[in-house]
């Protein structure tokens, strides 16, 4: 055996003791700290590519999970911009008073106009009026036997709410306008849209709910399982000292890269699903007269989707760590 | 350094492993500790280590009641032990220097800190040329001297070991007994766990033997440095 001799003082001194107290207490902790959280990131991304196929299987569960919601999403919020090209269906025709000037139907356009709940107001004066009525028939005044124009001033109201408590309000308010001397209105319909909305958006919401607590499983299970492999060096760590947070770091990292992978994957499959889809929809969209408006995930959406997936991945870390470290204790 | 004040120890279902041990080891000493399997050894040990709680009586190690450390604490506490275990307990997926380097690590010293003092704990075992090897390229003799090295890479205050030398041939256990002797001559106080009587006589250091959960002869003192 090749044991050297080492550094024998004749006489016994507490020479080690002291020197590990100083070190222990010299400043630069915080770097270590740093050292410790970079060295843990990098080595849990390079545990995690060292088995691709098993950790691929992971982050492909993760991604299509969030696809889904992302997917209904996309789809709801393109809706969305196409129902507000829509609500131009959704306006209140005011006619106003028969002979009532035309500088007092702009004052009271104007009026409306600069209301919070309207989101555009316009006026049609009697003339106006008449002209196009004949422009859409294409016969002139004589022909229809009238020698003064018939038709009233009217004013066109787009309302900027659709919220419909809030749109009967507005029809309280100008039911009650001296000019007015009929309204009429469409919005039974847009009422209807828009609880179809909430409802689709109730569905979504419930998806994502529960496809989020299919990733939180997912990753809490991976999670477990690399626990259940590195046991033996997590009793052999705690044993040398290593605190709490030291054996959680690694895992913890796990399931942040887990997330990111997961939520860039499900970007790609988002926007490719998208893509897939644009020309078939366009097609569809067209035979009703639509223009298709497929929407793409923004840089805000994109984030959120990231972060979201990191979020509920690095959950799944901490309940599996919450559960099942403590089997790992020294024994 | 380390001292048991009438220290006893119940497991659930109420088997008694330890009872009533009073033992004082000082600073700087060196200590066998012997008996048949399930006297007890493994149990003092983890009583050492706060892997187990003391059921009553008052156990001090480094100047801490252990019996008030909180968790948050032992972490801490530990890094101030040696500990060898029979089986090693290296990391066999990492090389050499990584095991030798792990409390180092653990600790938050610097690499440049960890390259020297990991070099120097190999060098005292004899194994420096093997850093760059894997504990399972090792012979057994080997393996356990790099155990032996990760347990006084941080120069701790005392040093503990459980059947150093369980799967060890009697040449290979007298070295690894020598090492210890050498680390107990630079002041670090050794409590060795062994049922290895005919190394322990010959080795003159004081003796403590537990049979049955008691502690039976009042050890002698032994040959200090």
């Amino acid at each position: 055996m090749s044991t050297r001799t080492p550094n024998r003082p004749t006489t016994k001194k507490p020479v080690q003791n002291s020197a590990n107290r100083r070190r222990d207490s010299a400043p630069g902790n915080r770097s270590a700290w740093l050292r410790h959280h970079r060295d843990c990131a990098s080595q849990s991304l390079m545990r995690l590519l060292r088995s691709p196929v098993s950790s691929a299987l992971t982050w492909l569960v993760i991604a299509i999970s969030l696809t889904l919601p992302t997917l209904f999403y996309l789809a709801l919020s393109s809706l969305q911009a196409q129902t507000e090209q829509w609500q131009e269906g959704g306006q209140i025709t005011l006619y106003l008073e028969q002979g009532l000037p035309d500088s007092d139907g702009d004052r009271l356009t104007r009026e409306l106009d600069a209301r919070p709940e309207v989101a555009r107001a316009y006026y049609i004066s009697a003339d106006e009026a008449w002209t196009s009525f004949q422009e859409t028939l294409s016969i002139n005044r004589q022909a229809l036997g009238f020698t003064d124009n018939p038709l009233p001033a009217s004013i066109v109201v787009v309302p900027s709410q659709q919220n419909s408590s809030q749109l009967e309000a507005l029809q309280l308010i100008i039911r009650g306008l001296p000019e007015v001397e009929d309204v009429q209105l469409d919005l039974a319909w847009i009422d209807r849209l828009n609880r179809f909305l909430e409802l689709i958006y109730s569905i979504v919401t419930g998806l994502a709910v529960l496809l989020g607590v299919a990733v939180l499983l997912v990753v809490g299970n991976t999670i477990r399982l690399a626990i259940e492999s590195r046991k033996d060096e997590i009793r052999v760590i705690k044993l040398l000292g290593a605190t709490e947070a030291f054996v959680r770091r690694p895992f913890v990292y796990l399931g942040i890269w887990y997330g990111l992978l997961g939520g860039v994957a499900a970007w790609i499959l988002v926007t490719a699903v998208a893509w897939w889809l644009r020309s078939p929809l366009t097609a569809f969209l067209s035979t009703y007269g639509l223009e298709a408006n497929v929407a793409w995930l923004g840089f805000t959406d994109t984030l959120v989707l990231i972060l979201a997936s990191i979020g509920v991945s690095l959950a799944g870390a901490h309940i599996a760590l919450q559960r099942h470290l403590k089997d790992a204790e020294p024994r | 350094m380390i001292h048991f004040d009438q220290v006893s120890k119940r497991y659930e279902g109420g088997h008694e492993a330890l009872s009533s041990i009073s033992l004082h080891i000082e600073k700087g000493e060196m200590v066998f500790l012997t008996g048949h399997s399930g006297a007890g050894k493994s149990t003092l040990l983890k009583l050492i280590t706060r892997i187990e709680k003391a059921s009553s009586g008052q156990l001090r190690v480094n100047g801490q009641i252990l019996n008030r450390l909180r968790r948050s604490q032992i972490p801490h506490f530990r890094r101030n032990l040696g500990i060898v275990h029979q089986d090693h307990q290296l990391l066999m997926d990492q090389t050499v220097y990584d095991n030798v380097a792990l409390p180092l690590i653990i600790a938050g010293e610097h690499p440049k800190d960890v390259t020297r003092r990991v070099r120097a704990a190999l060098d005292k075992v004899g194994l420096l040329e093997r850093e760059e090897y894997r504990p399972i390229q090792l012979s057994g003799g080997e393996q356990q001297r790099v155990g032996i090295a990760r347990a006084v890479v941080k120069k701790p205050a005392i040093l503990l070991a459980d059947e150093p030398t369980g799967n060890l041939d009697p040449g290979l256990s007298r070295d690894i007994m020598e090492l210890f002797s050498e680390f107990n001559r630079v002041g670090t106080t050794v409590l060795i766990a062994s049922h290895d009587l005919g190394l322990i006589a010959r080795l003159n250091y004081r003796v403590a033997s537990l049979q049955d959960g008691k502690l039976m002869s009042t050890p002698f003192e032994g040959r200090r440095t």
